[in-house]
């Protein structure tokens, strides 16, 4: 009886689990299908394959702007982004001083703002600053946004990061900077891992900011939206498809180098 | 060289002296107004409840926290400001503070490489100092999360002794041992105490690790030390209350002094013979405290000072010891003896207790 019942049970919850991946992962799917197919136009099922829409996209000029400013929003705001917040993270989590907790709470409200809402209010700024918008100005707005997760991110390590460890290493005669590289940097090694991870994937993803700050510039968020808008090509599903594939390598190869950092300490 | 100079040279001199320290946290007064000498080459231990200041006045010896008031000074240079990485002072903390993403050799070697020791040399003292606290030398490249709480306890001690300071700072490094664990390494510091004739300053709540180490224990309450002295003096005369209590189990007897028949217990209703210290000589009550390994059954009412009659209770075998609870009417008493003397004393049986007035101390009321 009883096992008859765990059976039941894991065949539940087994179900409920392929469900849920089926629902996140086939639309994205339908889309790498959509730019497999040899028409021209977005038909379902896919009638015959062909990569020549890849071939297309990987060859067109346009597309390389594109991936180029993309990629260099991404890099200068994880650069940026983790420099600023490994610092906001010290003194988010380590330190204890006065306006703390109101420092904590500004830091994450522009999460709560809606992108769309906080992308306006920049563009508005910029127009009041007289700057004109690019993918320069795109940086400063995915940075607002940005920097608070990546604080976060970071956060959650150092509140794992045992103070005591720098008082111990005071006490043996260590000064502040040979701390800092012997054992603070390499005990939050895997947060600022994880936050340069996040503040890139978040930027090459971002829509809503570069749409409102990135101005004649374009990013592939941007260019796949107004592609869908008017223009429809198969490029558009193909480009998001690489855009998900290598967003996913990335990942994984993140994943990698912080298992890596962690079995090495366990060695 | 003349004996004379001899003893002038190993008469332990002060290494560190403390004078009218006080540490004041915004309202609250950690510590306050501790004066002390602490010897050079000595095994001192604090001991004191949780909250009595110990861990403080440790800090401010270990530098990282500055007294609020009064003087610290070191071979009698005064190094109130002096910071921790500048002091020849090392503390082993309570949670060790191990760096977990080093071997157990680069722990070892961190305050050698901070000096910028060479590689060859720094490896060659770690070995030495593994060999020294009873390591195999292949822990060397061992991560040191993975070691056993007593290894890492060495581990932590190997770092200290790396630094090779003066006066090693311990603050409750057993607290979290098993208890086995723990009388093997309380063993073993004193033996490298003795090894290495370094100063060893040791705080803990636990009255026996003070026991087992100590040349001197002083007695902290309140950010006040309270009494100071030898294991076997503090153990056996206690000049107060705190300290007979914090020091294991008691006996206590609230004594008045009656006009008619002297010094007067009113719980075992009986006349008590004691030897008063001078500062209770005009009081009117006081508390008689006896441990209970001071007292015994006797075989007649004669045999000690005092003497009082009672039945047994219970027994509680304690190892090498037996207690036994004697209830003399609403009071009950505790005696303690080797279990090679033990009588059969059986349950409801009517004994007599004694005790010698010299084995007793009298405490204010």
């Amino acid at each position: 009886m009883r096992t008859q019942a765990k059976i039941r049970s894991e065949f539940f919850i087994r179900s409920w689990a392929a469900f849920v991946l089926i629902a996140i992962y086939l639309p994205i799917v339908c889309s790498a299908l959509a730019g497999l197919s040899k028409s021209r136009y977005f038909l379902f099922p896919v009638r015959q394959f062909s990569l020549d829409w890849w071939q297309r996209t990987l060859a067109s000029l346009e597309v390389q702007t594109l991936v180029q400013n993309s990629i260099t929003v991404a890099l200068l705001v994880t650069l940026i982004s983790v420099l600023l917040a490994f610092f906001g993270a010290l003194a988010f989590a380590r330190y204890e001083w006065k306006g703390r907790k109101l420092y904590q709470k500004l830091l994450l409200l522009p999460i709560f703002f809606p992108q769309a809402v906080l992308g306006l209010a920049l563009l508005l700024w910029m127009n009041a600053l007289g700057i004109t918008p690019s993918w320069r100005t795109a940086v400063v707005a995915h940075l607002v946004w940005i920097v608070p997760v990546v604080t976060l991110v970071i956060a959650i390590q150092v509140y794992s990061y045992d103070a005591t460890l720098e008082e111990a290493a005071i006490d043996l005669g260590a000064g502040r900077l040979f701390i800092f590289k012997e054992i603070t940097l390499p005990l939050l090694w895997p947060g600022i891992w994880s936050g340069a991870l996040f503040a890139f994937l978040l930027s090459w993803g971002n829509f809503p900011l570069s749409l409102y700050t990135a101005g004649a510039d374009s990013t592939v968020p941007k260019w796949l939206y107004s592609k869908m808008v008017a223009g429809y090509t198969p490029m558009v599903p193909a480009l998001g498809t690489m855009s998900t594939l290598s967003a996913a390598s990335l990942l994984l190869l993140g994943g990698a180098v912080i298992a890596v950092i962690r079995r090495r300490r366990q060695k | 060289m003349s004996s004379a100079l001899n003893d002038v040279a190993k008469a332990p001199l002060p290494i560190l002296q403390l004078v009218d320290v006080y540490k004041r946290f915004n309202e609250f007064t950690a510590v306050s107004g501790i004066s002390l000498n602490i010897l050079d080459g000595e095994f001192l231990t604090v001991v004191g409840p949780s909250g009595s200041g110990k861990t403080t006045l440790l800090r401010m010896l270990a530098g990282m926290e500055a007294p609020s008031d009064g003087n610290i000074t070191l071979r009698g240079e005064l190094i109130n400001n002096v910071p921790a990485k500048q002091r020849p002072t090392c503390l082993v903390f309570q949670s060790l503070a191990l760096f977990p993403h080093k071997t157990v050799g680069e722990n070892i070697e961190f305050p050698l490489k901070v000096k910028s020791v060479p590689p060859a040399q720094r490896k060659e003292r770690a070995l030495e100092l593994l060999r020294m606290l009873r390591l195999p030398e292949s822990y060397y490249g061992k991560n040191v999360m993975k070691c056993s709480g007593g290894e890492k306890q060495r581990v932590a001690l190997a770092r200290a002794f790396a630094y090779d300071p003066d006066v090693l700072l311990f603050d409750e490094p057993l607290s979290a041992l098993d208890y086995k664990l723990k009388k093997v390494l309380e063993k073993e510091l004193k033996d490298l105490h003795r090894e290495s004739g370094k100063t060893f300053v040791y705080i803990t709540h636990s009255l026996e690790e003070a026991m087992v180490m100590s040349d001197r224990i002083a007695v902290m309450s309140a950010g006040k030390i309270v009494q100071i002295g030898t294991p076997e003096s503090i153990y056996a005369r206690p000049e107060t209350e705190f300290v007979a209590e914090f020091f294991g189990e008691v006996n206590k007897f609230p004594l008045v002094r009656d006009p008619e028949r002297g010094w007067f217990s009113a719980d075992t209703d009986s006349a008590v013979t004691l030897t008063l210290p001078d500062s209770l000589q005009g009081a009117q009550a006081a508390t008689l405290i006896v441990r209970p390994e001071y007292m015994r059954f006797a075989s007649a009412p004669d045999e000690f000072d005092n003497v009082i009659r009672g039945s047994v209770f219970n027994e509680y075998s304690l190892g090498s010891r037996i207690q036994y609870q004697v209830r003399c009417g609403e009071k009950s008493v505790l005696i303690e003896i080797p279990r090679t003397l033990a009588r059969d004393a059986a349950l409801d049986q009517q004994v007599m207790i004694g005790w010698n007035a010299a084995d007793a101390f009298v405490a204010e009321a």
